[in-house]
Protein backbone atom coordinates (compact mmCIF):
# COMPACT_ATOMS: atom_id res chain seq x y z
CA UNK A 1 0.00 0.00 0.00
CA UNK A 2 1.02 3.59 -0.52
CA UNK A 3 1.43 6.07 2.27
CA UNK A 4 -1.50 7.88 0.44
CA UNK A 5 -3.83 5.00 0.59
CA UNK A 6 -3.05 4.59 4.17
CA UNK A 7 -3.95 8.16 5.04
CA UNK A 8 -7.20 7.36 2.92
CA UNK A 9 -7.41 4.33 5.56
CA UNK A 10 -6.91 6.06 8.65
CA UNK A 11 -8.82 9.29 8.11
CA UNK A 12 -11.74 6.58 7.39
CA UNK A 13 -11.19 5.14 10.70
CA UNK A 14 -10.72 8.02 12.54
CA UNK A 15 -14.11 10.09 11.40
CA UNK A 16 -16.13 8.84 14.74
CA UNK A 17 -13.53 10.45 17.12
CA UNK A 18 -13.65 13.82 15.48
CA UNK A 19 -17.31 14.47 16.59
CA UNK A 20 -19.25 13.64 13.53
CA UNK A 21 -23.10 13.43 14.84
CA UNK A 22 -25.05 10.46 14.74
CA UNK A 23 -27.04 11.29 11.62
CA UNK A 24 -23.94 11.91 9.69
CA UNK A 25 -22.38 8.67 10.80
CA UNK A 26 -25.18 7.04 9.92
CA UNK A 27 -24.90 7.91 6.31
CA UNK A 28 -21.67 7.55 6.27
CA UNK A 29 -21.98 3.60 7.67
CA UNK A 30 -24.59 3.26 4.41
CA UNK A 31 -21.35 4.38 2.09
CA UNK A 32 -19.59 1.62 3.50
CA UNK A 33 -22.44 -0.81 3.12
CA UNK A 34 -22.38 0.30 -0.51
CA UNK A 35 -18.31 0.26 -0.72
CA UNK A 36 -18.68 -3.49 -0.31
CA UNK A 37 -20.90 -4.40 -2.80
CA UNK A 38 -19.78 -2.11 -5.31
CA UNK A 39 -16.35 -3.16 -4.78
CA UNK A 40 -17.37 -6.62 -5.50
CA UNK A 41 -19.26 -5.46 -9.22
CA UNK A 42 -15.97 -3.78 -9.71
CA UNK A 43 -14.51 -7.07 -9.74
CA UNK A 44 -17.18 -8.76 -11.80
CA UNK A 45 -18.20 -5.50 -14.25
CA UNK A 46 -14.76 -3.42 -14.31
CA UNK A 47 -12.20 -6.21 -14.37
CA UNK A 48 -14.09 -9.75 -15.39
CA UNK A 49 -16.34 -7.46 -17.84
CA UNK A 50 -19.20 -9.14 -16.87
CA UNK A 51 -22.29 -6.74 -16.14
CA UNK A 52 -24.77 -7.65 -13.66
CA UNK A 53 -28.20 -5.77 -13.26
CA UNK A 54 -29.34 -7.91 -9.99
CA UNK A 55 -26.53 -7.28 -7.04
CA UNK A 56 -29.52 -5.53 -5.06
CA UNK A 57 -31.17 -8.89 -5.21
CA UNK A 58 -28.03 -10.32 -3.78
CA UNK A 59 -27.75 -7.55 -0.87
CA UNK A 60 -31.12 -8.51 -0.42
CA UNK A 61 -30.79 -12.27 0.35
CA UNK A 62 -27.60 -11.43 2.71
CA UNK A 63 -29.88 -8.91 4.35
CA UNK A 64 -32.58 -11.52 4.47
CA UNK A 65 -31.18 -14.40 5.37
CA UNK A 66 -29.70 -12.72 8.28
CA UNK A 67 -32.14 -10.95 9.94
CA UNK A 68 -34.44 -14.21 9.87
CA UNK A 69 -31.94 -16.19 11.72
CA UNK A 70 -30.53 -13.49 13.92
CA UNK A 71 -34.02 -12.34 14.98
CA UNK A 72 -36.86 -14.91 14.68
CA UNK A 73 -34.10 -18.06 15.07
CA UNK A 74 -32.27 -16.55 17.35
CA UNK A 75 -28.69 -17.72 15.83
CA UNK A 76 -25.38 -15.44 17.25
CA UNK A 77 -24.22 -12.66 15.24
CA UNK A 78 -21.34 -14.38 13.32
CA UNK A 79 -23.24 -17.72 12.48
CA UNK A 80 -25.90 -15.41 11.15
CA UNK A 81 -23.37 -13.38 8.86
CA UNK A 82 -21.55 -16.56 7.73
CA UNK A 83 -24.94 -18.37 6.54
CA UNK A 84 -25.83 -15.00 4.58
CA UNK A 85 -22.91 -14.79 3.08
CA UNK A 86 -22.81 -18.28 2.39
CA UNK A 87 -26.09 -18.83 0.68
CA UNK A 88 -25.73 -15.26 -1.38
CA UNK A 89 -22.84 -17.26 -2.56
CA UNK A 90 -24.44 -20.22 -3.39
CA UNK A 91 -26.98 -17.79 -4.89
CA UNK A 92 -24.73 -16.52 -7.00
CA UNK A 93 -23.15 -19.77 -8.31
CA UNK A 94 -26.61 -21.02 -9.35
CA UNK A 95 -27.22 -17.59 -11.46
CA UNK A 96 -23.83 -17.45 -12.74
CA UNK A 97 -23.52 -21.32 -14.08
CA UNK A 98 -26.16 -20.99 -16.69
CA UNK A 99 -26.09 -16.90 -16.48
CA UNK A 100 -22.98 -16.72 -17.89
CA UNK A 101 -23.69 -18.51 -21.05
CA UNK A 102 -24.75 -14.77 -22.13
CA UNK A 103 -22.96 -12.28 -23.15
CA UNK A 104 -23.30 -8.46 -22.84
CA UNK A 105 -26.92 -7.54 -23.00
CA UNK A 106 -28.39 -10.85 -22.68
CA UNK A 107 -26.38 -11.25 -19.31
CA UNK A 108 -27.62 -7.72 -18.63
CA UNK A 109 -31.17 -8.53 -18.76
CA UNK A 110 -30.80 -12.09 -17.28
CA UNK A 111 -29.18 -10.62 -14.15
CA UNK A 112 -32.21 -7.88 -14.08
CA UNK A 113 -34.87 -10.55 -14.41
CA UNK A 114 -33.52 -12.06 -11.37
CA UNK A 115 -33.48 -8.94 -9.44
CA UNK A 116 -37.12 -8.29 -10.29
CA UNK A 117 -37.75 -12.17 -9.51
CA UNK A 118 -36.45 -11.81 -5.79
CA UNK A 119 -38.26 -8.18 -5.42
CA UNK A 120 -41.21 -10.54 -5.84
CA UNK A 121 -40.10 -13.10 -3.74
CA UNK A 122 -38.88 -10.50 -0.84
CA UNK A 123 -42.56 -9.39 -0.96
CA UNK A 124 -44.30 -12.92 -1.19
CA UNK A 125 -42.29 -15.17 1.50
CA UNK A 126 -43.90 -13.11 4.20
CA UNK A 127 -43.26 -16.14 6.56
CA UNK A 128 -39.67 -15.02 6.10
CA UNK A 129 -39.45 -11.54 5.34
CA UNK A 130 -42.17 -9.78 6.51
CA UNK A 131 -43.86 -8.73 2.81
CA UNK A 132 -44.11 -5.33 2.58
CA UNK A 133 -44.28 -4.43 5.93
CA UNK A 134 -40.78 -5.28 5.98
CA UNK A 135 -39.01 -7.42 8.85
CA UNK A 136 -38.06 -5.46 12.16
CA UNK A 137 -35.89 -6.08 15.45
CA UNK A 138 -32.70 -7.42 13.94
CA UNK A 139 -30.77 -7.64 16.21
CA UNK A 140 -27.08 -5.08 16.91
CA UNK A 141 -23.94 -7.87 15.98
CA UNK A 142 -22.55 -9.11 19.43
CA UNK A 143 -20.01 -11.57 19.94
CA UNK A 144 -20.63 -12.96 23.57
CA UNK A 145 -21.84 -10.86 25.40
CA UNK A 146 -20.12 -7.66 23.64
CA UNK A 147 -23.03 -5.59 21.39
CA UNK A 148 -22.00 -3.21 18.87
CA UNK A 149 -25.20 -0.81 19.79
CA UNK A 150 -23.91 2.79 19.28
CA UNK A 151 -23.72 4.35 15.77
CA UNK A 152 -19.31 5.22 16.15
CA UNK A 153 -19.31 1.65 16.68
CA UNK A 154 -21.40 0.41 13.80
CA UNK A 155 -19.49 2.53 11.40
CA UNK A 156 -16.46 0.91 12.37
CA UNK A 157 -17.22 -2.48 12.23
CA UNK A 158 -18.83 -2.14 8.45
CA UNK A 159 -15.50 0.63 7.32
CA UNK A 160 -13.32 -1.94 8.97
CA UNK A 161 -15.15 -4.80 6.94
CA UNK A 162 -14.89 -2.90 4.30
CA UNK A 163 -10.98 -1.85 4.21
CA UNK A 164 -10.13 -5.53 4.71
CA UNK A 165 -12.66 -5.88 1.50
CA UNK A 166 -10.68 -2.98 -0.63
CA UNK A 167 -7.30 -4.64 0.19
CA UNK A 168 -8.32 -8.21 -0.56
CA UNK A 169 -9.62 -6.77 -3.39
CA UNK A 170 -6.58 -5.03 -4.71
CA UNK A 171 -4.24 -8.24 -4.03
CA UNK A 172 -6.88 -10.34 -6.13
CA UNK A 173 -6.89 -7.68 -9.29
CA UNK A 174 -2.94 -8.02 -8.89
CA UNK A 175 -2.09 -11.46 -8.74
CA UNK A 176 -3.03 -14.37 -10.88
CA UNK A 177 -6.77 -14.79 -10.85
CA UNK A 178 -7.16 -11.02 -11.53
CA UNK A 179 -4.99 -11.05 -14.67
CA UNK A 180 -7.03 -14.05 -15.59
CA UNK A 181 -10.32 -12.09 -14.99
CA UNK A 182 -8.51 -8.64 -17.21
CA UNK A 183 -7.76 -11.21 -20.11
CA UNK A 184 -11.18 -12.58 -20.83
CA UNK A 185 -12.34 -9.36 -20.50
CA UNK A 186 -10.12 -8.40 -23.59
CA UNK A 187 -10.79 -11.45 -25.74
CA UNK A 188 -12.55 -14.86 -25.05
CA UNK A 189 -10.77 -17.04 -27.26
CA UNK A 190 -7.26 -15.22 -26.43
CA UNK A 191 -7.72 -15.90 -22.79
CA UNK A 192 -8.52 -19.42 -23.88
CA UNK A 193 -5.70 -20.20 -25.99
CA UNK A 194 -3.68 -19.44 -23.17
CA UNK A 195 -5.22 -22.20 -21.22
CA UNK A 196 -7.25 -20.02 -18.82
CA UNK A 197 -10.86 -21.69 -18.04
CA UNK A 198 -13.34 -19.18 -19.04
CA UNK A 199 -15.88 -20.39 -17.62
CA UNK A 200 -14.85 -20.98 -14.52
CA UNK A 201 -13.13 -17.79 -14.24
CA UNK A 202 -16.34 -16.44 -14.69
CA UNK A 203 -18.45 -18.54 -12.49
CA UNK A 204 -15.88 -17.99 -9.70
CA UNK A 205 -15.25 -13.90 -10.17
CA UNK A 206 -19.59 -13.84 -9.66
CA UNK A 207 -19.75 -16.30 -7.13
CA UNK A 208 -17.34 -14.11 -4.92
CA UNK A 209 -19.19 -10.83 -6.18
CA UNK A 210 -22.40 -11.94 -4.80
CA UNK A 211 -20.64 -12.97 -1.82
CA UNK A 212 -19.80 -9.50 -0.91
CA UNK A 213 -23.08 -8.03 -1.84
CA UNK A 214 -24.25 -11.11 0.78
CA UNK A 215 -21.94 -9.55 3.37
CA UNK A 216 -22.95 -6.23 3.02
CA UNK A 217 -26.87 -7.38 3.19
CA UNK A 218 -25.75 -8.99 6.85
CA UNK A 219 -23.91 -5.82 7.72
CA UNK A 220 -26.95 -3.76 6.96
CA UNK A 221 -29.38 -5.82 8.61
CA UNK A 222 -27.73 -5.70 11.48
CA UNK A 223 -26.83 -1.89 11.69
CA UNK A 224 -30.12 -0.34 10.74
CA UNK A 225 -32.41 -2.97 12.18
CA UNK A 226 -34.65 -2.93 9.98
CA UNK A 227 -35.35 -3.89 6.46
CA UNK A 228 -37.74 -4.13 3.44
CA UNK A 229 -38.12 -5.01 0.55
CA UNK A 230 -38.16 -1.39 -1.47
CA UNK A 231 -33.81 -1.61 -0.30
CA UNK A 232 -33.24 -4.50 -2.62
CA UNK A 233 -34.85 -3.00 -6.24
CA UNK A 234 -33.51 -2.45 -9.48
CA UNK A 235 -32.83 0.97 -8.28
CA UNK A 236 -30.11 0.00 -6.31
CA UNK A 237 -28.93 -2.77 -9.15
CA UNK A 238 -28.38 0.36 -11.70
CA UNK A 239 -26.77 2.83 -9.20
CA UNK A 240 -24.18 0.47 -8.81
CA UNK A 241 -23.51 -0.12 -12.34
CA UNK A 242 -23.41 3.59 -13.20
CA UNK A 243 -20.80 3.86 -10.08
CA UNK A 244 -18.58 1.39 -11.93
CA UNK A 245 -19.46 2.84 -15.26
CA UNK A 246 -18.22 6.27 -13.85
CA UNK A 247 -15.01 4.89 -11.98
CA UNK A 248 -13.82 3.26 -14.82
CA UNK A 249 -12.82 -0.10 -16.45
CA UNK A 250 -10.04 -1.98 -14.00
CA UNK A 251 -9.87 0.36 -11.00
CA UNK A 252 -11.26 -0.22 -7.77
CA UNK A 253 -11.05 3.39 -6.20
CA UNK A 254 -12.92 4.88 -8.87
CA UNK A 255 -16.35 3.05 -8.08
CA UNK A 256 -15.82 3.22 -5.09
CA UNK A 257 -15.68 7.02 -4.84
CA UNK A 258 -18.18 7.13 -7.67
CA UNK A 259 -20.46 4.88 -5.80
CA UNK A 260 -20.04 7.01 -2.13
CA UNK A 261 -20.80 10.38 -4.08
CA UNK A 262 -24.14 8.42 -5.63
CA UNK A 263 -24.83 7.46 -2.04
CA UNK A 264 -24.07 10.93 -0.46
CA UNK A 265 -26.75 12.48 -3.04
CA UNK A 266 -29.26 11.08 -1.62
CA UNK A 267 -28.67 12.12 1.62
CA UNK A 268 -27.87 15.76 0.39
CA UNK A 269 -30.57 17.82 2.08
CA UNK A 270 -29.21 16.59 5.54
CA UNK A 271 -25.76 17.24 5.02
CA UNK A 272 -25.32 20.64 3.56
CA UNK A 273 -26.32 22.99 6.67
CA UNK A 274 -27.38 26.00 4.21
CA UNK A 275 -29.43 23.59 1.90
CA UNK A 276 -33.00 24.94 1.64
CA UNK A 277 -35.87 22.24 2.23
CA UNK A 278 -36.96 22.58 -1.37
CA UNK A 279 -33.30 22.47 -2.85
CA UNK A 280 -32.52 19.65 -1.57
CA UNK A 281 -36.03 17.59 -1.92
CA UNK A 282 -35.73 18.40 -5.67
CA UNK A 283 -32.46 17.03 -5.44
CA UNK A 284 -33.65 14.11 -3.77
CA UNK A 285 -36.19 13.58 -6.69
CA UNK A 286 -33.44 13.96 -9.49
CA UNK A 287 -31.41 12.08 -8.60
CA UNK A 288 -31.76 9.35 -10.75
CA UNK A 289 -32.14 11.53 -13.73
CA UNK A 290 -28.99 13.15 -12.34
CA UNK A 291 -27.44 9.67 -12.35
CA UNK A 292 -28.65 8.93 -15.89
CA UNK A 293 -27.39 11.79 -16.96
CA UNK A 294 -23.71 11.77 -15.41
CA UNK A 295 -23.29 8.33 -17.06
CA UNK A 296 -24.11 9.41 -20.75
CA UNK A 297 -22.19 12.45 -19.94
CA UNK A 298 -18.83 10.85 -19.23
CA UNK A 299 -19.55 8.35 -21.53
CA UNK A 300 -19.35 10.60 -24.19
CA UNK A 301 -16.43 12.53 -22.73
CA UNK A 302 -14.23 9.43 -22.14
CA UNK A 303 -15.88 5.85 -23.06
CA UNK A 304 -14.07 4.28 -21.20
CA UNK A 305 -14.89 6.24 -17.58
CA UNK A 306 -12.43 8.37 -15.31
CA UNK A 307 -9.51 6.54 -14.21
CA UNK A 308 -8.61 7.59 -10.42
CA UNK A 309 -5.37 5.79 -10.95
CA UNK A 310 -1.73 7.86 -11.38
CA UNK A 311 -1.86 6.71 -15.67
CA UNK A 312 -0.63 8.42 -18.73
CA UNK A 313 -3.25 8.30 -20.77
CA UNK A 314 -2.62 6.46 -23.94
CA UNK A 315 -4.45 5.78 -26.86
CA UNK A 316 -6.70 3.05 -27.09
CA UNK A 317 -6.38 1.00 -30.16
CA UNK A 318 -8.06 -2.12 -31.37
CA UNK A 319 -5.80 -4.94 -29.30
CA UNK A 320 -6.83 -7.14 -32.19
CA UNK A 321 -6.07 -5.14 -35.34
CA UNK B 1 9.05 -42.24 -31.28
CA UNK B 2 5.37 -41.34 -32.09
CA UNK B 3 4.48 -37.83 -34.02
CA UNK B 4 4.33 -34.59 -32.60
CA UNK B 5 0.37 -34.43 -33.32
CA UNK B 6 -1.38 -37.03 -35.29
CA UNK B 7 -4.68 -36.11 -36.91
CA UNK B 8 -6.63 -39.19 -38.30
CA UNK B 9 -9.97 -38.77 -40.40
CA UNK B 10 -10.89 -35.94 -38.90
CA UNK B 11 -14.45 -34.57 -39.56
CA UNK B 12 -15.24 -31.21 -38.40
CA UNK B 13 -18.17 -28.77 -39.01
CA UNK B 14 -20.35 -25.97 -37.39
CA UNK B 15 -23.84 -27.51 -36.22
CA UNK B 16 -25.08 -30.03 -39.49
CA UNK B 17 -22.77 -28.39 -41.83
CA UNK B 18 -19.55 -30.20 -42.09
CA UNK B 19 -16.78 -28.28 -43.65
CA UNK B 20 -13.96 -30.52 -42.91
CA UNK B 21 -14.17 -34.22 -44.22
CA UNK B 22 -11.54 -37.05 -43.22
CA UNK B 23 -8.54 -35.03 -42.86
CA UNK B 24 -5.49 -36.83 -41.85
CA UNK B 25 -2.09 -35.49 -41.18
CA UNK B 26 0.66 -35.89 -38.91
CA UNK B 27 3.59 -33.76 -37.60
CA UNK B 28 7.01 -34.60 -36.71
CA UNK B 29 9.01 -32.84 -33.77
CA UNK B 30 10.93 -30.29 -35.23
CA UNK B 31 9.05 -30.21 -38.68
CA UNK B 32 7.20 -27.36 -39.83
CA UNK B 33 4.10 -28.63 -41.98
CA UNK B 34 2.17 -25.68 -43.99
CA UNK B 35 -1.27 -26.43 -44.23
CA UNK B 36 -2.60 -24.61 -47.69
CA UNK B 37 -5.80 -24.03 -49.36
CA UNK B 38 -7.72 -21.11 -50.97
CA UNK B 39 -10.14 -19.07 -48.95
CA UNK B 40 -12.81 -21.55 -47.48
CA UNK B 41 -10.93 -24.99 -47.83
CA UNK B 42 -11.38 -25.63 -44.19
CA UNK B 43 -8.06 -24.79 -43.04
CA UNK B 44 -9.53 -22.61 -40.51
CA UNK B 45 -11.99 -25.31 -39.19
CA UNK B 46 -9.31 -27.70 -38.99
CA UNK B 47 -7.12 -25.76 -36.88
CA UNK B 48 -10.00 -24.73 -34.30
CA UNK B 49 -10.67 -28.34 -34.04
CA UNK B 50 -7.02 -29.26 -33.48
CA UNK B 51 -6.96 -26.84 -30.61
CA UNK B 52 -10.31 -28.43 -29.11
CA UNK B 53 -12.01 -25.06 -30.09
CA UNK B 54 -14.19 -26.79 -32.03
CA UNK B 55 -15.85 -30.37 -30.87
CA UNK B 56 -14.20 -33.06 -33.93
CA UNK B 57 -17.23 -35.34 -35.33
CA UNK B 58 -15.71 -37.38 -35.65
CA UNK B 59 -11.62 -38.85 -36.11
CA UNK B 60 -8.85 -38.21 -33.76
CA UNK B 61 -6.00 -35.75 -32.72
CA UNK B 62 -3.30 -37.42 -30.70
CA UNK B 63 -0.27 -35.52 -29.19
CA UNK B 64 2.66 -37.80 -28.73
CA UNK B 65 0.63 -40.54 -28.91
CA UNK B 66 -2.23 -39.16 -26.60
CA UNK B 67 -5.06 -38.97 -27.86
CA UNK B 68 -6.67 -35.68 -26.97
CA UNK B 69 -10.00 -35.42 -29.46
CA UNK B 70 -12.36 -33.15 -27.77
CA UNK B 71 -10.06 -31.89 -25.03
CA UNK B 72 -10.37 -28.26 -23.96
CA UNK B 73 -8.25 -25.39 -25.37
CA UNK B 74 -7.46 -24.71 -21.87
CA UNK B 75 -6.78 -27.91 -20.86
CA UNK B 76 -4.45 -29.02 -24.35
CA UNK B 77 -2.31 -25.96 -23.22
CA UNK B 78 -1.14 -27.97 -20.40
CA UNK B 79 -0.94 -31.12 -22.66
CA UNK B 80 2.38 -28.86 -24.49
CA UNK B 81 -0.25 -27.46 -27.45
CA UNK B 82 -0.44 -24.02 -27.83
CA UNK B 83 -2.24 -22.01 -30.22
CA UNK B 84 -1.22 -18.35 -32.21
CA UNK B 85 -5.55 -17.38 -33.04
CA UNK B 86 -6.04 -15.61 -36.15
CA UNK B 87 -6.04 -11.74 -34.97
CA UNK B 88 -4.12 -12.84 -32.97
CA UNK B 89 -6.58 -12.17 -30.07
CA UNK B 90 -3.77 -10.00 -28.08
CA UNK B 91 -4.61 -8.54 -24.75
CA UNK B 92 -4.84 -5.24 -25.82
CA UNK B 93 -5.30 -2.93 -22.18
CA UNK B 94 -3.03 -5.16 -20.72
CA UNK B 95 0.91 -4.62 -21.26
CA UNK B 96 3.28 -6.21 -23.25
CA UNK B 97 4.86 -7.84 -19.77
CA UNK B 98 1.53 -8.95 -19.09
CA UNK B 99 0.83 -10.64 -21.77
CA UNK B 100 3.21 -12.75 -21.88
CA UNK B 101 2.48 -13.64 -18.15
CA UNK B 102 -0.86 -14.90 -19.29
CA UNK B 103 0.81 -17.18 -22.07
CA UNK B 104 2.58 -19.16 -18.82
CA UNK B 105 -1.37 -19.48 -16.86
CA UNK B 106 -1.36 -22.51 -17.22
CA UNK B 107 1.92 -23.92 -17.00
CA UNK B 108 3.49 -21.92 -14.49
CA UNK B 109 6.26 -18.71 -15.13
CA UNK B 110 9.48 -19.56 -15.85
CA UNK B 111 12.59 -16.76 -16.01
CA UNK B 112 14.73 -18.81 -18.86
CA UNK B 113 11.28 -18.86 -20.89
CA UNK B 114 10.89 -14.74 -20.69
CA UNK B 115 14.40 -14.55 -21.87
CA UNK B 116 14.35 -16.97 -24.78
CA UNK B 117 11.29 -15.45 -26.06
CA UNK B 118 12.32 -11.76 -25.61
CA UNK B 119 16.39 -12.63 -27.01
CA UNK B 120 13.98 -14.35 -29.87
CA UNK B 121 11.63 -11.02 -30.47
CA UNK B 122 13.96 -7.84 -29.35
CA UNK B 123 12.00 -5.60 -29.78
CA UNK B 124 9.59 -6.58 -26.87
CA UNK B 125 12.24 -6.18 -24.49
CA UNK B 126 11.83 -2.29 -24.91
CA UNK B 127 7.92 -2.43 -25.21
CA UNK B 128 7.39 -4.43 -21.40
CA UNK B 129 5.71 -2.18 -19.68
CA UNK B 130 3.72 -0.56 -22.92
CA UNK B 131 0.11 -1.72 -23.79
CA UNK B 132 -0.50 -4.57 -26.00
CA UNK B 133 -2.69 -2.35 -28.22
CA UNK B 134 0.44 0.13 -28.57
CA UNK B 135 2.25 -2.01 -30.86
CA UNK B 136 2.44 -2.34 -34.43
CA UNK B 137 1.37 -4.92 -36.04
CA UNK B 138 4.26 -6.80 -36.92
CA UNK B 139 5.24 -6.73 -32.79
CA UNK B 140 1.48 -7.84 -32.07
CA UNK B 141 2.40 -10.87 -34.06
CA UNK B 142 5.54 -11.20 -32.56
CA UNK B 143 4.21 -10.91 -29.03
CA UNK B 144 1.16 -13.34 -30.19
CA UNK B 145 3.99 -15.99 -30.62
CA UNK B 146 6.04 -15.04 -28.08
CA UNK B 147 2.64 -15.35 -25.66
CA UNK B 148 2.55 -19.14 -27.45
CA UNK B 149 5.79 -19.67 -26.42
CA UNK B 150 5.60 -18.72 -22.48
CA UNK B 151 3.79 -21.88 -21.84
CA UNK B 152 6.96 -24.02 -23.55
CA UNK B 153 4.64 -25.54 -26.07
CA UNK B 154 5.83 -29.15 -27.77
CA UNK B 155 3.55 -28.19 -30.71
CA UNK B 156 2.57 -25.16 -31.86
CA UNK B 157 -0.61 -24.08 -34.00
CA UNK B 158 0.45 -20.79 -36.39
CA UNK B 159 -3.07 -19.34 -38.04
CA UNK B 160 -2.51 -16.61 -40.78
CA UNK B 161 0.45 -14.99 -39.36
CA UNK B 162 0.86 -12.72 -42.04
CA UNK B 163 -2.18 -11.18 -42.73
CA UNK B 164 -2.34 -7.54 -43.03
CA UNK B 165 1.64 -7.09 -42.05
CA UNK B 166 4.02 -5.49 -44.53
CA UNK B 167 6.41 -8.10 -46.47
CA UNK B 168 9.46 -7.34 -44.45
CA UNK B 169 7.90 -7.60 -40.93
CA UNK B 170 6.63 -10.91 -42.21
CA UNK B 171 10.20 -12.11 -43.14
CA UNK B 172 11.01 -11.32 -39.52
CA UNK B 173 8.02 -13.34 -38.04
CA UNK B 174 9.15 -16.46 -40.57
CA UNK B 175 12.74 -16.44 -39.95
CA UNK B 176 11.51 -17.09 -36.07
CA UNK B 177 10.11 -20.42 -37.52
CA UNK B 178 13.70 -21.97 -37.96
CA UNK B 179 14.31 -21.31 -34.76
CA UNK B 180 11.39 -23.02 -33.63
CA UNK B 181 12.56 -25.92 -36.13
CA UNK B 182 16.10 -26.25 -34.55
CA UNK B 183 14.33 -26.42 -30.92
CA UNK B 184 11.98 -29.43 -31.73
CA UNK B 185 8.89 -27.26 -31.76
CA UNK B 186 6.44 -28.77 -34.39
CA UNK B 187 4.83 -26.08 -36.32
CA UNK B 188 1.42 -26.07 -37.93
CA UNK B 189 1.59 -23.32 -39.95
CA UNK B 190 -1.63 -21.84 -42.14
CA UNK B 191 -0.98 -19.60 -44.27
CA UNK B 192 -2.54 -17.46 -47.71
CA UNK B 193 0.46 -16.81 -48.74
CA UNK B 194 1.52 -20.32 -50.34
CA UNK B 195 5.07 -19.49 -51.61
CA UNK B 196 6.02 -17.76 -48.63
CA UNK B 197 4.77 -21.03 -46.32
CA UNK B 198 6.96 -23.61 -48.38
CA UNK B 199 10.04 -21.35 -49.00
CA UNK B 200 9.92 -22.14 -44.80
CA UNK B 201 8.22 -25.51 -44.37
CA UNK B 202 9.67 -29.15 -44.53
CA UNK B 203 6.35 -30.30 -46.11
CA UNK B 204 3.09 -29.18 -46.85
CA UNK B 205 -0.78 -30.76 -47.68
CA UNK B 206 -3.33 -29.02 -49.95
CA UNK B 207 -6.92 -28.72 -48.66
CA UNK B 208 -9.68 -28.26 -51.00
CA UNK B 209 -13.63 -28.52 -50.26
CA UNK B 210 -12.57 -29.54 -46.90
CA UNK B 211 -10.60 -32.73 -47.81
CA UNK B 212 -7.00 -33.37 -48.17
CA UNK B 213 -6.34 -33.46 -51.99
CA UNK B 214 -2.23 -33.72 -52.13
CA UNK B 215 1.00 -33.77 -49.56
CA UNK B 216 4.72 -33.61 -50.04
CA UNK B 217 7.75 -32.21 -49.13
CA UNK B 218 7.46 -28.72 -49.46
CA UNK B 219 10.09 -28.24 -52.28
CA UNK B 220 8.01 -30.61 -54.70
CA UNK B 221 4.69 -28.73 -53.78
CA UNK B 222 6.45 -25.51 -55.06
CA UNK B 223 7.18 -27.33 -58.97
CA UNK B 224 4.15 -28.68 -58.86
CA UNK B 225 2.38 -27.82 -61.87
CA UNK B 226 -1.65 -27.93 -59.89
CA UNK B 227 -0.32 -26.13 -56.82
CA UNK B 228 0.99 -23.20 -58.44
CA UNK B 229 -2.11 -22.96 -60.29
CA UNK B 230 -4.18 -23.68 -57.67
CA UNK B 231 -2.76 -21.80 -55.04
CA UNK B 232 0.63 -19.37 -55.97
CA UNK B 233 -1.58 -17.52 -57.90
CA UNK B 234 1.16 -15.66 -60.50
CA UNK B 235 -0.25 -17.53 -63.66
CA UNK B 236 -3.36 -15.96 -64.24
CA UNK B 237 -4.37 -12.65 -63.22
CA UNK B 238 -6.22 -13.99 -60.31
CA UNK B 239 -6.26 -16.62 -58.07
CA UNK B 240 -8.91 -19.70 -58.63
CA UNK B 241 -11.21 -19.54 -56.02
CA UNK B 242 -12.76 -23.15 -55.29
CA UNK B 243 -15.57 -22.76 -56.98
CA UNK B 244 -13.25 -22.29 -60.19
CA UNK B 245 -11.80 -25.42 -59.52
CA UNK B 246 -14.82 -27.54 -58.98
CA UNK B 247 -16.46 -26.04 -62.42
Amino acid sequence: MTSVQVVAAVAVLAVPFLGADRYLLKVLTFVGVNTLIVLGLALLFGYAGQVSLGHAAFFGIGAYTSAYLSSALGLPWLVAVAAAVGLTACAGWAVAVPGLRLKGHYLAMATLGFNEIMSVAFVEARRFTGGNDGLGGVPFPSIGPYELDTPASLYLLVWGVALVALVGAANIVKSRPGRAMRALHCTEPGASACGIDVSSVKVRAFTLSAALAGLAGSLYAHTVGFISPTTFGLDLSILLVAAVVLGGRESLAGPVVAMAALTLLQYLGALVPGLSRQAAEAVQDWVPDIVGLTVVGVLIARSRGFRLRGRRGVPERGGQG
Amino acid sequence: MPDALEVVGLHAGYGRILVVRDASLRVEPGEVVALLGSNGSGKSTLLKAVAGLLKPEAGAVRLFGKDVTGVPPERLVSNGLALVPEGRMLFGPLTVAENLALGAYATGHVQEVLERVLALFPVLSARLSQPASTLSGGEQQMLAIGRALMSRPRVMLLDEPSLGLAPRVVSDIFDVLDELRSEGIAVVLVEQDANLALKHADRGYVMRGGRIVMEGPAADLRRNDDVRLAYLGSWHGKEPTDADLES
